[in-house]
């Protein structure tokens, strides 16, 4: 468990003010002391001001689809129940019993009407209402059942079916959070008729990584993937366009920052590329869905890699195949860092395919992404054993006391001829090249923000990075405040609190835009 | 008193078991050294080598994904990973993982089209590098072997993991 606040600054004050100087003096050379991938004290400051009050992926929709279908979910250390309800809402209920705090959810998955503690047998709704208190008339007379549901996620919300939750009871709304990001979001989800599902179950294994790594690879590490992945265009599992040198190629490749998260992406100008998917995913994707320029940016697309702050990415590779005989696929990958410790994290990585595809697509999808990402992928393997080398390092008696600093300076104006895309039809500051590590700067500059403002103080609040202005989401659909914590299925749905208090009064908008 | 039909029957199985068990062995053996082409030719070439994902329920002790995997390979996919691991840029493997398969609990059938169910137990050590750490995987694997002379081809593999949620940094070897 997070130590509370007063207690971890009351055991290390000083601890706190250095190590935050030091990050400090660091970010404003584009620099980050890499004692921060492996310390106990960045790792509870993150838990207490990052994970504890920020908007963090729970789940998709599509992943408990009929009513009292539920799945286990975390928020870092925090267990939680992720569960659609018998009124068929999405819930997010803190997996403790309100009696004595016994666990009450002992699987993975399933489905279920009622959740009843093994302790003393408390029983609860899927709704968490408490409905059954065994021997109530003599062992708890005056309980008032209605006073002891199961906590929820002080806030609930979703955006295209990704649910998210927020332990904070105040701060930006995901609306606010995701800002015009939702138009990468939306190339991703909405394009598809009938919507992106997920196949199967996620990916989860625990690697000895700390988790701001991952989260640094996918906020725009194109550098990266030509040399670390080398092997896979030696040989010919994916093209030389999406695993060649980044910049060498004849792609058109952008990196896009964006109300404080990241796009990658490599483009052939004027083809029709569509990730590479097969002709029968093609056929879904319908322009009606998006936008014009949504639907051209989509359709030139040979890659689409991606950060949402803090601890969510995703990618769509295409090109790639896993046998250099067989056709190849784009797939949309999803994956989420779960730290565990500032030097483990649990990985989380989720396949998707549009709904309406034929099975033996789906199936295809999933092995092209299998084969390549999750614990046994081609791409993935290498990465990790490369990550597990800097946290290491990180918890170096040297690291500590010679300032050791990780480099990120790639993409500023000191390092490179710095060009930006003014033509880009999307929102967001647009590098008119893939290599810089800015996005990655900009990601450790709000990282550094939360955790040096206290959980009670100020709000978290965000400043688009200048160009921001063009968006064209259409996803915002009205706030909906029955039910605690519960969200209505598509588009922004309710965050009422246990308090009490009305969306609108934490300043979001009650009807999206 | 056993019938000398029955004696006859107990030694074909014996026999049978005893040949299984060699051919395991000596893939297992390959693989720990590491030639695994030589490893791919005991696969044929329709081989189906899966490794589903395990889902913990609350009231199945056994219970796997049916479109979730570790692998879920064909013999052209995992020729493309037997042949990334020999790259010098196959990371995951630089330096080449230390591996020792042991196989146990093995037990065999013969199937009515003359293939031979064989069932066993993996416990698979994994080490790495210069460090202390290490990890096993187990499970246990369900084969379809094709008789080929006084030995066998891999027609189909499925490995069951135990690991609901595996501790470990990549799956880099075979199983
Ligand atoms: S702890 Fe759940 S019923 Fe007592
Ligand atoms: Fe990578």
């Amino acid at each position: 468990m997070p130590p509370t606040e007063s207690k971890a600054t009351a055991q290390q004050p000083d601890d706190h003010a250095d190590l935050l100087a030091e990050i400090e003096a660091s970010l404003g050379e584009g620099k980050l002391p890499l004692q921060t991938f492996n310390s106990e004290a960045v790792h509870q400051l993150e838990l207490d001001r990052l994970f504890g009050r920020e908007w963090i992926f729970v789940g998709h929709e599509s992943e408990i689809p009929e009513e009292g279908d539920y799945a286990r979910r975390y928020i870092a250390g925090d267990p939680f129940i992720f569960v659609r309800d018998m009124n068929g809402d999405v819930q997010v209920l803190f997996d403790s019993c309100r009696h004595r705090g016994a666990k009450l959810c002992r699987a993975e998955q399933g489905n279920t009407s009622h959740f009843r503690c093994p302790y003393h047998g408390w029983t609860y709704k899927n709704t968490g209402d408490l409905v059954g208190v065994p021997q109530k008339e003599v062992a708890f007379k005056n309980l008032d059942q209605s006073e002891h549901g199961l906590h929820s996620a002080p806030r609930v919300d979703s955006y295209a079916g990704l649910v998210f939750a927020s332990l904070g009871d105040s701060g930006e709304s995901l609306e606010e959070h995701l800002g015009e990001f939702t138009w990468y979001l939306d190339i991703q989800f909405k394009l598809p008729d009938g919507g992106m599902e997920v196949i199967g179950e996620p990916h989860r294994w625990v690697v000895e990584t700390n988790w701001k790594t991952g989260a640094d690879n996918f906020a725009g590490d194109s550098y990266h993937t030509g040399f670390a992945h080398h092997s896979i265009k030696q040989l010919g599992l994916g093209g030389d366009d999406t695993v060649g040198i980044a910049g060498a190629g004849e792609t058109k490749d952008r990196h896009v920052h964006c109300d404080g998260h990241t796009t990658s992406t490599r483009m052939v100008e004027g083809e029709e590329v569509f990730m590479t998917y097969p002709d029968e995913i093609v056929d879904l994707f319908n322009p009606d869905n998006v936008t014009a320029d949504q639907y051209r940016a989509a359709k030139e697309a040979l890659s689409f890699t991606g950060s949402v702050f803090p601890n969510l990415a995703f990618l769509n590779f295409g090109d790639i195949t896993d046998d250099p005989n067989k056709d190849v696929t784009g797939f949309l990958g999803l994956r989420k860092w779960r730290p565990l410790g500032p030097n483990k994290t649990e990985i989380w990585s989720w396949a998707f395919a549009p709904k309406r595809a034929s099975e033996a697509t789906k199936k295809r999808i999933y092995k092209v992404y299998m084969s390549n990402f999750g614990p046994s992928g081609n791409f993935e393997q290498d990465d990790v054993s490369i990550w597990n080398g800097i946290t290491d390092v990180a918890d170096s008696t040297f690291a500590r006391h010679h300032d050791v600093e990780l480099n990120y300076q790639m993409g500023t104006e000191e390092m490179s001829e710095v060009a930006y895309d003014e033509e880009w039809p999307g929102p967001g500051t647009v590098y008119a090249i893939n290599l810089e590590e800015v996005g990655m700067q900009k990601f450790h500059d709000q990282w550094f923000e939360h955790l040096s403002t206290p959980r009670d103080g100020t709000a978290m609040s965000r400043e688009c990075g200048g160009g921001c202005g063009s968006a064209k989401t259409d996803g915002c659909g009205s706030a909906k405040t029955d039910g605690c914590g519960s969200v209505k299925t598509g588009g922004y749905g309710s965050t009422k609190t246990d308090d009490g208090e009305s969306p609108s009064e934490r300043g979001r908008p009650e009807d999206g835009e | 008193m056993a019938t000398n039909t029955d004696r006859e029957s107990e030694l074909d199985r014996f026999l049978l078991k005893q040949r299984v068990e060699r051919f395991l062995y000596e893939e297992a053996a390959l693989l720990d050294r590491r030639e695994q082409t030589e490893w791919l030719a005991l696969l044929d070439e329709d081989v189906e080598y899966k490794a589903p994902l395990r889902i913990t329920r609350e009231h199945v002790n056994d219970n796997f994904s049916r479109s979730a995997y570790y692998f879920d390979e064909d013999y052209g996919s995992l020729e493309a990973r037997v042949q990334r691991f020999e790259s010098e840029y196959a990371w995951s493997e630089r330096p080449p993982s230390r591996t020792r398969r042991f196989v146990t609990n093995v037990r065999a059938t013969e199937r009515d089209d003359g293939t031979v169910d064989a069932r066993s137990y993996l416990l698979l050590y994994y080490g790495q590098g210069d460090s202390s750490s290490y990890t096993f995987l187990a499970g246990r694997r369900e084969d379809v072997l094709r008789p080929n002379g006084e030995t066998f081809t891999i027609a189909k593999r499925h490995v069951y993991l135990d690991h609901a949620v595996p501790k470990i940094d990549k799956i880099s070897v075979f199983l």
